[in-house]
């Protein structure tokens, strides 16, 4: 607006030589840092924008990346929605989802708490427990767990000390899926990280207060802690739940690209993996991943939706 | 002020010119080069899947086809069996296919259909190729609606790999003609002696089963569907789960965990359906001795065996089709490169190379013996065409055959599943 209100006053250059040398070296600036991230602009535009439409084209289409797209409007859609190994995808997503994410938190609040406090070697500690979530996304750690969670293996030995004999995680069906959660809670060095710098921002005099009325370590932690690191949790949750529905390294590689045995962890994207590159059903996969897209979305405005209940910002606790 | 604006001019000049040789480096990258060179040698790229032992042997015979061609450089590409054609799908229908490559029966007619195939016909009446002495009919295999879409390296056939040390501790002999009936009543009397299951989990196996329906005069596959009925694959998969609960068949959770070893090499079963060259691969991977025994029959005659193979394809929009026919002949014919790719991926197809390589070890003497045995028997049938989209059946049956074994699946519904996702594998 500012400027269609310049405009006229053009003529009277002298007036406004300065203001208009302004402009012209913002408009400069601009330019250079458009230039500055043009090959980043360049990158999402045609790695990332272009490829993006593209898929969404295609999730209305039947391609197998020789003969050129046919338009077959929803028919993958409804395909989908009836193929069961689709349902069972969803349903093993959804598992790994309820089961690990929780898990995960709790455990990376929990360390959070412990390195709160001050003591020696604090560092050490804090750098040991982030560690896993730096090498967790590794092809290799995936042949780790499945070396750790074979028959006879460490864990398989230690259950056998307790009388459980499973035969090994990797092989059976109803356990692979938990060796895969087991991983996932590993590396539970992030969120702790984002824990501990939302216990870092808790204000000590709430808590000598609580101290002098009388309240315990649990009362505290549930009155202070809780509430004020919430804005922390809520972002926790949401990053974490986002991550676990797109997870697949661990799940391929611990299955040997097999996503099994018997489909226990075929999960979303191993699912999509296998519709696009290995059976060459790319409109398939492509509608796959655009109704993944839609859910994390839904899941997403549930969150934001549900925090006005239990996230406390600190304007709200004024 | 006149100096900011100097050094600003000059910022956006290296900007811009920082960026366009970003854009442009990827621009280049992704055009890739072309494969001539101005003193007209030409290089081609050749792919194949397989181990470190293949790898190692086929550079070799690669330098051997270099030192004889110097005009033609060869760039080599391996990966293993699975991630080579999720990378090769990817390539061809980008337009870049590698120039030839390893290639197998059940993906002929699939990407024959997409046009990714070149006929060598023609480069071998232009004198380019030699499609001659090809040994037991071979060639055929690499034949599709009159055109010769792929040339053998190495024809072998699916036979039963067992435990010597064990089939000698139990007393059971495997013999020529044995039936169905008596192959389990061997499994039987292995796990009653030795306290071990007999097979690995035979059931699974597409190319057995397809062994199974020739002996009862169907196939697996017809030109363009299955050979058979969801009642035979029923009756199929409900024997198996029922020999896996009663132990013959070894515990699909255990063999899941010893991959990439093999249920027998790792010892949890005393034999395994498979192709004869791979009881070299168990040699040297298990602690026992390894042999080839005879596949069951029906009816103490037919086993339904025919000779697969390997072949060579070549791109059907390579640049140099002439170089691509010539080094296919070279890879087939030359004696050199027969004695040092040995059986490694089957038995040595054309009569100069087969002549060239004389086994010295036990294994590969065995699965010559092996070969000649089942070829002087007079078994051996036409190998059946795999319509387009095999590949992707093989990986269900394999898939599903699993999911019974593993008691998650009802035989009946499991022969439902497959019959489904084949029709979508033809379709596609």
């Amino acid at each position: 607006m500012t400027l269609v209100k310049e405009a006229p006053a053009r003529p009277a250059k002298k007036r406004s030589a300065a203001p208009a040398a302004g402009r012209r070296g913002r408009r400069r600036e601009n330019l250079v840092g458009y230039l500055f991230m043009s090959p980043w602009i360049a990158g999402f535009l045609v790695l990332t924008a272009g490829p993006m439409i593209a898929s969404l084209y295609y999730a209305f289409t039947r391609y197998n990346l020789f003969t050129p797209p046919q338009w077959v409007g929803f028919d993958n859609f409804t395909t989908m929605f009836q193929d069961p190994r689709w349902q069972k995808s969803v349903e093993v997503t959804l598992k790994y989802v309820v089961v690990a994410t929780p898990l995960k938190l709790l455990l990376a609040l929990g360390v959070a708490l412990l390195l709160a406090q001050k003591r020696r070697g604090q560092g050490l500690y804090r750098a040991a427990f982030y560690m896993p979530s730096l090498i967790g996304a590794s092809v290799s750690v995936g042949f780790v767990w499945r070396a750790l969670f074979s028959d006879d293996a460490i864990v398989d030995r230690t259950q056998k000390v307790f009388g459980m004999d499973v035969g090994g995680w990797i092989g059976n069906p109803d356990y692979v899926l938990y060796a895969l959660v087991a991983l996932s809670i590993w590396q539970f060095g992030a969120p702790m990280v984002i824990f501990l710098a939302g216990l870092k921002q808790v204000p000590q005099e709430l808590y000598e207060a609580a101290e002098m009325d009388g309240a315990g370590p649990l009362r505290r932690f549930w009155n202070i802690t809780l509430p004020m690191i919430s804005p922390v949790l809520f972002f926790n949750v949401l990053l974490e739940s986002i991550h676990a529905f797109q997870v697949f390294g661990s799940a391929y590689v611990v299955s040997n690209t097999q996503c099994g045995p018997a489909d226990a962890t075929l999960v979303y994207t191993c699912y999509l993996y296998q519709k696009g590159f290995k059976e060459a059903q790319m409109g398939f996969a492509s509608a796959m991943a655009w109704t993944l897209v839609v859910a994390v979305a839904l899941v997403t405005a549930v969150l934001f939706w549900s925090q006005k209940k239990w996230v406390h910002y600190e304007e709200a606790a004024k | 002020m006149g100096t900011s604006k100097n050094v600003e001019r000059r910022t956006i000049l290296k900007v811009a010119g920082a960026s366009a040789a970003t854009i442009g480096l990827g621009a280049t990258t992704a055009c890739g080069g072309d494969s001539g060179s101005g003193d007209g040698t030409v290089t081609l790229r050749y792919a194949w899947w397989g181990g470190e032992p293949r790898t190692i042997a086929m550079k070799k015979a690669i330098a051997v086809f270099e030192k004889k061609n110097p005009k033609i450089k060869i760039k080599p590409e391996f990966t293993d069996y699975a991630a080579f054609w999720e990378k090769f799908q990817t390539q061809a229908s980008g337009g870049n296919p590698p120039d030839v490559f390893q290639n197998a029966v059940g993906f002929l007619r699939k990407y024959d259909k997409r046009g990714i195939l070149l006929d060598l016909k023609a480069q071998a009446d232009a004198g380019n190729l030699d499609l001659e002495n090809f040994r037991n009919g071979v060639l055929a295999n690499g034949q599709v609606d009159a055109k010769q879409l792929g040339v053998p390296v190495g024809a072998n056939t699916m036979a039963l790999v067992i435990d010597l040390k064990a089939f000698k501790k139990a007393g059971v002999e495997a013999k020529m003609g044995w039936t169905w009936d008596e192959y389990f009543d061997a499994l039987q009397t292995i796990q009653d002696k030795l306290k071990i299951a007999g097979d690995t989990g035979y059931f699974g196996i597409m190319y057995l089963y397809d062994l199974y329906l020739r002996q009862n005069g169907k196939a697996f596959f017809t030109d363009s569907d299955l050979g058979f009925t969801e009642d035979d694959l029923t009756q199929w998969w409900t024997d198996g789960y029922k020999r896996v609960k009663s132990g013959l068949v070894a515990d699909p959770k255990k063999i899941e965990q010893v991959y990439p070893k093999s249920g027998l090499s790792a010892g949890l079963a005393a034999s395994e359906f498979t192709w004869d060259n791979f009881s070299i691969r168990y040699e040297g991977e298990g602690e026992s001795d390894y042999g080839l025994a005879p596949i069951p029959t029906t009816d103490g005659k037919q086993t339904g065996q025919y000779l697969g193979s390997l072949m060579l394809s070549a791109f059907s929009g390579t640049k140099h089709p002439k170089e691509a026919a010539q080094f296919i002949s070279f890879m087939v014919h030359d004696p050199e490169v027969g004695k040092i790719m040995g059986y490694d991926r089957g038995i040595l197809s054309t009569t100069e190379q087969y002549d060239a390589f004389q086994p010295t070890d036990a294994q590969n003497k065995g699965v010559k013996a092996y070969e000649e045995e089942v070829a002087k028997a007079g078994v051996l049938g036409k190998i059946t065409p795999h319509p387009s989209g095999a590949d992707v059946i093989e990986a269900a049956f394999l898939r599903i055959g699993g999911e019974v074994s593993q008691g998650k699946t009802k035989p009946a519904d499991a022969a439902k599943a497959l019959f489904s996702e084949a029709k979508a594998a033809f379709a596609g």
